[in-house]
């Protein structure tokens, strides 16, 4: 391998792409978004907060008092604490009276059947949103239980069946280690790494994808025959892999630091945070499963992109391999709830779904090391594979110029010579 | 010997597309590979190319193996094309720099080749700004970019105008005085007539005819003359035919006569003689004869295919 012609190639192919169009624009779309949204946001500022005030009169119950009427007695008269919030009223006609002149926002109905049936008559104006909303609300349920619990049981009792739980999730692990503090650091651990998990997945499509189009637009030009008398099939393919790739890292740097100057580092500060609720063993092995995938995403994409006889062929022939990739985000649902299922592990050794499948596996739990290693192991084995077909595919693909070689044909090629 | 095949043999499946071919190729010298379409002269150039391998026998550029003489050949395929959108300096330089050329040293011969083509003026423009003829001329320097020792041009008139054809002709002949070796692979026979040495005709991936060029028409040569005349006669010694061809009349001879004694005995019947010459046989006669079988011009010396290939 003359790893001098290789560079030759890498800096040829980033260059040239880097210039493209297609390119460009994918590039600039982030930060062209993230000005738009600024702009939007800057000059509708004003009006947003109106508009936002009026969303939350119509969905928040508010502030305002509402009215009852008590026909139990539970809730006559009301709680020193309540009396600034509900206000109560003899009669129904007395409380409609008063709903209607805006007085109260709404009218609890509390009827004899109460106790028996647990019904409430909420009358309300307007949508009817604000009557529904009552039922979740936090500071009627407390009015109820309150109320229903005076006098009857110790104070702090009946605090906590008012509110009887307050949720603080912890993930044990195999180690006896818990991580995941409080609702949002919990949250971050499987958010970011998922999304971070598809954002590297989607620059290895990105950059496999500038691969193929290379390799379909040398052969349709016909230059690779130029190209393949001087350069040996795998030092075009090593440069090709390693041009494009950072072509592929380019667009991530564009992107990370376009998100970073517009939110003013929070959002990046935020996936940070997250970040560093990630075990480093589930990040570095994210790095390495990154790169094995990349390096064997873009061999087969240059295999595959030297067997079709135009761009679009290739591209079909090409849509294989993505919907391999794609399959564990098909999954999603289920690894969710279970990220150590069969069918998960099963295509953790699978090549062309072992780094998707790894990737997003591993942040959701603790994977068996058995599956580290052997999906690792794995990958690494394929990619000579890879190479070594490719590689023979590449040398007499690229020179089929009229008709795409049959299964036969391609068969033939690798027991052959090539 | 810049170049040397010795029994080489390319499969493709089930079809054999050089089969057993030997030969060389001296150094400086403007080498003709000829043969119908599918005879196995672009699977030969691949070979020699290193851009597939031999089933079987042995191939030496310039004394080394195919893989490591990249950088002294230049090559011109027949199914070509370049970076349409990239500039022509640019496409020129990397071509040059795909074999091994440092970076500045490429630009450097890439722009006097742009000058001796006159497209200097369109160093930084697209590729694909280019006429189709501008685009050949390209094309053609880019196999020399890398100032190679040998250069493979497979069907470098294709397509081109005549005085397109009439430019290349004359950088070729400009590069054999400068002492490159030239293998030129083409159909169009009065071109290697005009240019080459040597040359090889192979059919089926076998040597049909190999050797100099004027040799090979000497021997092709049928026994008989032209005269051009307003009439001849019928009964001239050592003349077994006369068939009138073209104005002209062609006039075999009898084994043994010789073209003098008919020009003598011509003008001694005072026969207007406008002119007189010994019957050439056009190269594509030889190409056709060959490759089919049948006798060249008229008659063919017995010897002739056994005697060559």
């Amino acid at each position: 391998m003359d790893w001098r012609k290789v560079w030759v190639v890498a800096r040829h192919e980033y260059l040239t792409n880097v210039r493209r169009a297609g390119f460009i624009i994918m590039t600039a779309a982030v930060p062209a978004l993230g000005i738009l949204v600024l702009l939007f946001g800057a000059f509708f500022a004003g009006q947003a907060r109106q508009l936002g005030a009026f969303f939350e009169r119509q969905f928040e119950v508010g502030d305002e008092p509402i009215g009852v009427v008590d026909e139990t007695g539970y809730f006559s008269p009301i709680l020193p604490e309540y009396q600034g919030n509900f206000v109560l009223y003899g009669g129904e006609e007395e409380a409609k009276a008063a709903l209607l002149d805006g007085k109260v926002s709404s009218v609890l109905m509390i009827g004899e059947d109460y106790l028996e049936t647990g019904r409430v008559v909420v009358m309300s104006t307007g949508s009817g949103f604000g009557a529904a909303a009552l039922s979740d609300s936090d500071r009627v349920r407390a009015f109820f239980v309150d109320h229903l619990l005076a006098g009857r049981v110790d104070p702090v009792l009946r605090e906590r069946a008012a509110a009887p739980l307050d949720v603080e999730p912890r993930v044990l692990s195999s180690g006896g280690e818990t991580r995941g503090e409080g609702g949002w650091g919990f949250a971050f651990t499987f958010i970011i790494p998922y999304f971070l998990a598809f954002f590297l997945i989607m620059t290895i499509f990105v950059s496999s994808g500038y691969l193929l189009q290379s390799v379909a637009e040398e052969k349709e030009s016909r230059v690779i025959e130029i190209v393949v008398s001087s350069v040996r099939p795998v030092e075009l393919m090593a440069g090709k892999v390693a041009g494009l790739g950072v072509l592929g890292l380019t667009q991530i740097v564009v992107w990370s630091l376009s998100v970073w100057g517009f939110s003013g580092g929070a959002v990046l500060l935020l996936a940070a945070t997250g970040a560093a609720s990630i075990p480093a063993r589930v990040l570095a092995l994210g790095v390495v499963y990154y790169m094995l995938g990349y390096v064997l995403y873009a061999i087969m994409m240059a295999g595959v992109g030297a067997l079709g006889t135009t761009m679009r062929e290739s591209q079909q022939l090409a849509g294989i391999f993505s919907f391999f990739a794609a399959v564990p985000y098909m999954l999603s649902g289920f690894l969710f709830t279970n990220p150590n299922m069969l069918i998960a592990r099963i295509l953790s050794f699978f090549p062309l779904t072992a780094p998707t499948m790894m990737m997003m596996r591993l942040p959701l739990a603790e994977v068996p090391w058995v599956d580290v290693a052997g999906s690792i192991a794995v990958l690494l084995l394929s990619i000579p594979a890879a190479l070594w077909v490719g590689a023979k595919l590449f040398r007499v693909g690229l020179l089929i110029y009229d008709k795409r070689p049959t299964l036969k044909e391609i068969g033939g090629i690798l027991r052959g010579g090539g | 010997m810049v170049i040397q095949v010795q029994d080489l043999m390319k499969r493709y499946g089930d079809v054999v597309a050089v089969d057993g071919l030997s030969f060389e190729v001296e150094r400086g010298e403007m080498f003709g590979l000829l043969g119908p379409n599918g005879a196995g002269k672009t699977t030969t150039i691949r070979v020699i190319m290193d851009i597939i391998r031999p089933d079987e026998g042995r191939v030496m550029v310039l004394g080394q193996p195919p893989g490591q003489a990249k950088a002294q050949v230049g090559y011109l395929p027949e199914e070509r094309g370049l970076y349409r959108n990239l500039k022509v300096l640019d496409t020129l330089v990397y071509l040059a720099e795909l074999k091994g050329v440092p970076r500045p040293t490429a630009r450097e011969r890439a722009m006097h080749l742009l000058e001796r083509v006159e497209l200097e003026e369109w160093a930084s423009r697209k590729v694909k700004d280019l006429s189709r003829g501008m685009q050949q001329r390209l094309q053609f320097v880019a196999s020399l970019v890398h100032d190679p020792e040998i250069l493979f041009l497979d069907e470098p008139f294709q397509g081109l105008d005549p005085v397109n054809v009439e430019r290349i002709k004359d950088l070729m002949a400009e590069l054999h005085r400068e002492g490159k070796t030239i293998v030129l692979s083409t159909h169009q026979m009065n071109l290697v007539e005009a240019l080459c040495d040597r040359i090889l005709l192979i059919d089926e991936g076998q040597v049909v005819l190999y050797g100099p060029l004027a040799e090979i028409k000497r021997q092709y040569a049928p026994h008989a003359v032209r005269v051009r005349a307003p009439h001849i006669p019928l009964d001239l010694p050592g003349v077994v035919g006369v068939e009138p061809d073209d104005g002209a009349f062609n006039l075999a001879l009898a084994e043994g006569a010789r073209p003098q004694e008919v020009l003598r005995a011509l003008l001694d019947r005072r026969v207007e003689i406008q002119a007189f010459e010994v019957a050439p046989v056009p190269l594509e006669d030889i190409f056709v004869a060959a490759v089919s079988g049948e006798e060249a011009g008229g008659r063919r010396q017995e010897e002739g295919e056994d005697g060559l290939a």
